[in-house]
C-alpha cells in the first residue's frame, strides 16, 4: 500500500495514494470570508473552484507555513452517501511516495481526531494513515458540499 | 271619632240632625193628626148640632105654619106642610145617622125621632083636619086653640124639643170636652214644636260644634303651619290629630315640609361649600394680590367654580413662572452690572496703569536717549577690532583650501572601490537568478514524479516500472536541490562579504565627504566672518545714523506717548461715566428684584 508522505508540524502522515488525484504547488488561493478557520481558501483547477483543506490547521495547530515543498493535493472525498467530490488539502513537507507494508500497520491505540487511523513504523519513526473520508466534520461538510451541488 | 272620614262626619252630623227632625216631624204628624180627628170630631159634633137646629127650625116653620092655618085658615100658608114634614123626618133620620157613634145621643134622638114622626104625621094632620072642618066658622082659631088635639101636639112637641135640647146639651157638653181636649193637643204640638225645635237646634249646634272642632281644627293647625312655611319657618310641621283626609294632608304637608326643609339644608350647605370654594378662591387671590404667589388652589372639580379655580391655577403658575423668570433675569442683570461695574473699575485701574506706565515710558525713552551716545563711542572701538579680525581670517581660509583638495582626491578613489564592488554584487546576484531558475526546475521536477508515481499507482501492475523512473526522477531532482541549495550557500556567503566591504568603504567615503564638508564650511564660514567684518563699518555708520534716528524717534515716542496719556485719560473718564451708568443699572436690577421679591413664588 502506497501513501503520499507529508508532514504535520514535525509528524509525517500518509495519505493513501488510491484517493490521491494529483499533487500542485502551493498557488495563491483565492479567500473566503467567514469560512471555518479549517478552510485555506478556494482554489482554481483548471476553470473548477475546488475547496482547500488546511491539513495542520484542521489537525489544530498554526497554519500551514508557504514552504518550497508545501504543496495542495488533489484528493477524491467520498461523502457518506456515496458521491465523490475532488478536495484540495494543503500540505507541509510533502516529501514523497512510501510504500507501506499491511502488516507493519497497527491501531494507534489513542482515538484524537476521527480522521487519524492506523500506523506504521520504519526506520525514520512512525507514520499515521490519514482518512480523508473521515476528515471533514459533518457541519463543515454541508457547508462545502450541500447536497444538490455534488460535484464528480 | 277622630279616624272617620270628613265624608262619614258629615254624613253622621247631617243624618243625626236629619233622624231628629224626622222624629220631630213624626211626632208633630201624630199630634196634627190627633188635632185633626179633634176637629173633625168638632165637626161632627157641629154638624150635629147644625142638624137638631134643622129639626128646630123645620119643626117650628111646621108649627107656625100650622098655626098660621089655624089662625087664617089660609090653605096656602099649608101648602107645603107635606113636604116639611118630609123634610123633617128626613132631617132627624140624618141626626139619627150622624150621631150613630153616640148610643146614648141616639137614643134621644131616635126617641125624639119617634115623638115627631108622631107629632108630624098625627098630631099637625088632625089639627090641620080640625081647622079645615071647621072652616071659616067664626072663633075657629079659638076653638082650635082651647082644643086638646093643640094642647097634645105642644106637649109632644114640648118632649120633642126637650129630648133635642138634651141632645144639644149633651153634643155641647162633648164639643166643650173635645175643645178642650184639641186645647190640650194644641198645646201639646206647641210644646213639642217648640222642645223639638230647640232641641233640634241644640243638637245641630252641638253637631255642628263637634264637626266644626273635628274639621276645622286640623285645618287650623294646617293653616297655622301654612302660614309659618309661608313666612319661611321650615320647620313648622302640624300635629296629625286624626286619620281623616285632613290628617293625611297633614301628613302630606309635613312629608313636604320635611322635604322643603331638606332641600333648603341641602341648597343652603351647597351654598356654603360654594361659599367656602370662592373664600379658597379668594384667599388664595388676596395672598396673590398681596405678593405671596405661593398659595394653592385646592378647589377643583367640572363645575364652573372648578373650572375657575383650574383657570386661577393655571394663571398663577404662569404668573409664578413669569415671577421666577423675571426674578432670575434681574439677578442674571445684577450680575452682569456687577461684573460690568467691575470690569469697569477694573478697565480704570488699566487705564490709570497705562497713564502710569506712559510716564515711565517717557523716562525710559529719555534714557534710551542718553545711552545711545554712549554707544556710539563703543561703536568706534568694535570697528578697530574688526579689522583686525579680517586680516586674520584670510591666512586661515588659505590653509583650508589646500586641505579640501586632499580630501576631494580620497573621495574619488573610494568611489571607484564602490562602483567596482558594485559590480561584483550585481554578477552574484546574476547567479543567484539562475539558481533560482534551477530550484524552480528541480521542484517542479519533484512534483512531477511524484504525480508520476500517483499515475503509475494508479495503472497498478502495468506502471509498476514507471513507479521505478518516477522514483529516478524524483531522486534526481532531489539531489538537484541540494546541490542547489549548497551553491546558494556559497553565494551568499560571497554577497554578504561584499556587502560588508561596501558598508566599510561606504562609511569610510561617508566620513570623508563629511570632513570635506565640514572644512568646506568652516572655510566658508571663516569667509562669512569675513565679509561680515568687512561689512562691519558701514553697518557701523548705519548703526550710527539709526541712533540718531532713534534719538528723533524717542522724540516723536515722548510726544506719542502724550497723546496716549490724554487719551487714557479720556478713557478713564469714559470710564467712570460707565460705571456711574452701571451703577444705576445696578440700582436699577436692585429696584426690580426687590419688587419682584416681594411675589413669594416658592412654597
Amino acid at each position: 500500500m502506497k501513501v503520499l508522505v507529508f508532514h504535520i508540524g514535525a509528524d509525517r502522515y500518509g495519505l493513501p495514494l488510491r484517493q490521491v488525484r494529483r499533487v500542485l504547488p502551493s498557488l495563491e488561493l483565492k479567500g473566503i470570508p467567514l469560512a471555518p478557520d479549517s478552510v485555506a481558501g478556494l482554489m482554481n483547477l483548471h476553470g473548477t473552484p475546488l475547496p482547500v483543506i488546511d491539513l495542520s490547521r484542521i489537525s489544530g495547530r498554526a497554519p500551514s507555513r508557504q514552504h518550497y515543498d508545501t504543496r495542495i493535493v488533489v484528493a477524491d472525498y467520498i461523502a457518506p452517501d456515496g458521491t465523490v467530490h475532488a478536495l484540495g488539502l494543503m500540505a507541509e513537507r510533502v516529501q514523497g511516495v512510501q510504500d507501506v507494508a499491511p502488516q507493519d500497520l497497527a491501531p494507534s491505540g489513542v482515538q484524537a481526531a476521527p480522521f487519524l487511523g492506523q500506523v506504521a513504523g520504519d526506520a525514520h519513526g512512525m507514520v499515521q494513515l490519514v482518512e480523508v473520508n473521515d476528515l471533514l466534520p459533518a457541519e463543515l461538510r454541508a457547508r462545502l458540499f450541500p447536497a444538490e451541488v455534488a460535484t464528480g | 271619632m277622630n279616624n272617620l272620614s270628613i265624608k262619614n262626619k258629615l254624613y253622621i252630623g247631617f243624618g243625626s240632625i236629619v233622624a231628629i227632625i224626622l222624629l220631630l216631624l213624626i211626632l208633630a204628624y201624630n199630634n196634627f193628626a190627633s188635632l185633626t180627628d179633634a176637629n173633625r170630631w168638632d165637626r161632627h159634633t157641629m154638624e150635629v148640632l147644625l142638624q137638631l137646629d134643622r129639626i128646630n127650625s123645620v119643626s117650628l116653620q111646621i108649627q107656625v105654619d100650622t098655626r098660621g092655618y089655624i089662625l087664617t085658615g089660609s090653605e096656602a100658608l099649608i101648602g107645603s106642610e107635606r113636604e116639611n114634614a118630609e123634610q123633617l123626618k128626613q132631617q132627624v133620620a140624618k141626626a139619627v145617622q150622624l150621631t150613630a157613634d153616640n148610643p146614648q145621643q141616639n137614643e134621644r134622638l131616635k126617641r125624639a125621632q119617634a115623638l115627631l114622626t108622631t107629632w108630624a104625621d098625627v098630631n099637625i094632620r088632625r089639627q090641620i083636619d080640625k081647622r079645615r072642618s071647621l072652616g071659616d066658622t067664626k072663633g075657629a082659631a079659638e076653638i082650635l086653640g082651647q082644643s086638646s088635639e093643640l094642647k097634645e101636639a105642644g106637649a109632644i112637641v114640648a118632649s120633642a124639643r126637650e129630648l133635642l135640647d138634651q141632645a144639644a146639651e149633651e153634643e155641647r157638653r162633648l164639643l166643650a170636652e173635645r175643645s178642650a181636649k184639641a186645647v190640650d193637643l194644641h198645646s201639646n204640638q206647641n210644646n213639642l214644636l217648640l222642645g223639638g225645635g230647640a232641641a233640634v237646634f241644640v243638637l245641630s249646634l252641638l253637631i255642628a260644634y263637634t264637626l266644626g272642632r273635628a274639621i276645622l281644627g286640623p285645618l287650623a293647625n294646617l293653616t297655622a303651619g301654612l302660614a309659618r312655611l309661608g313666612s319661611g319657618d321650615l320647620a313648622a310641621r302640624t300635629v296629625v290629630t286624626s286619620g281623616d283626609e285632613l290628617g293625611k294632608v297633614s301628613e302630606d304637608f309635613n312629608k313636604m315640609a320635611q322635604q322643603l326643609q331638606d332641600a333648603t339644608l341641602r341648597e343652603q350647605a351647597q351654598t356654603n361649600e360654594l361659599r367656602a370654594k370662592v373664600d379658597s378662591l379668594l384667599g388664595v387671590v388676596a395672598r396673590a394680590a398681596g405678593g405671596d404667589m405661593t398659595g394653592k388652589i385646592s378647589v377643583g372639580g367640572d363645575d364652573a367654580i372648578g373650572q375657575l379655580g383650574d383657570g386661577l391655577q393655571r394663571m398663577f403658575d404662569n404668573l409664578r413662572q413669569l415671577l421666577t423668570n423675571v426674578q432670575k433675569a434681574g439677578i442674571q442683570v445684577t450680575t452682569s452690572a456687577t461684573e460690568i461695574a467691575a470690569s469697569a473699575k477694573q478697565q480704570e485701574a488699566t487705564g490709570v496703569e497705562q497713564a502710569q506706565t506712559s510716564v515711565e515710558v517717557l523716562s525710559t525713552t529719555k534714557e534710551i536717549s542718553s545711552n545711545t551716545s554712549q554707544l556710539l563711542k563703543t561703536m568706534e572701538d568694535a570697528t578697530a577690532v574688526a579689522d583686525y579680525t579680517t586680516s586674520a581670517t584670510s591666512e586661515a581660509q588659505g590653509n583650508l583650501r589646500r586641505m579640501d583638495q586632499t580630501m576631494q582626491n580620497m573621495v574619488n578613489a573610494t568611489d571607484s572601490i564602490n562602483a567596482k564592488l558594485a559590480a561584483l554584487s550585481e554578477k552574484a546576484s546574476n547567479i543567484n537568478s539562475v539558481l533560482t531558475t534551477i530550484t524552480k526546475v528541480a521542484d517542479q521536477t519533484n512534483i512531477l514524479s511524484l504525480n508520476a508515481a500517483i499515475e503509475a499507482e494508479k495503472a497498478g501492475e502495468a506502471g509498476r516500472g514507471f513507479s521505478v523512473v518516477a522514483t529516478e526522477i524524483r531522486r534526481l531532482a532531489d539531489q538537484t536541490s541540494v546541490s542547489t541549495w549548497d551553491i546558494e550557500q556559497m553565494l551568499k556567503e560571497m554577497q554578504s562579504a561584499v556587502s560588508a566591504s561596501v558598508m566599510g568603504m561606504d562609511k569610510f567615503s561617508e566620513e570623508i565627504r563629511r570632513s570635506v564638508g565640514e572644512v568646506r564650511q568652516v572655510t566658508d564660514q571663516l569667509s562669512g566672518v569675513m565679509d561680515q567684518v568687512q561689512k562691519l563699518a558701514p553697518q557701523f555708520d548705519a548703526v550710527l545714523q539709526g541712533m540718531q534716528a532713534q534719538a528723533v524717534g524717542a522724540q516723536q515716542i515722548t510726544e506719542t506717548m502724550m497723546q496716549l496719556n490724554d487719551a487714557t485719560q479720556q478713557t478713564v473718564e469714559s470710564l467712570k461715566a460707565t460705571s456711574e451708568a452701571v451703577h444705576q443699572l445696578q440700582y436699577a436690577a436692585g429696584d426690580l428684584q426687590s419688587s419682584v421679591s416681594t411675589f413669594a413664588v416658592n412654597a
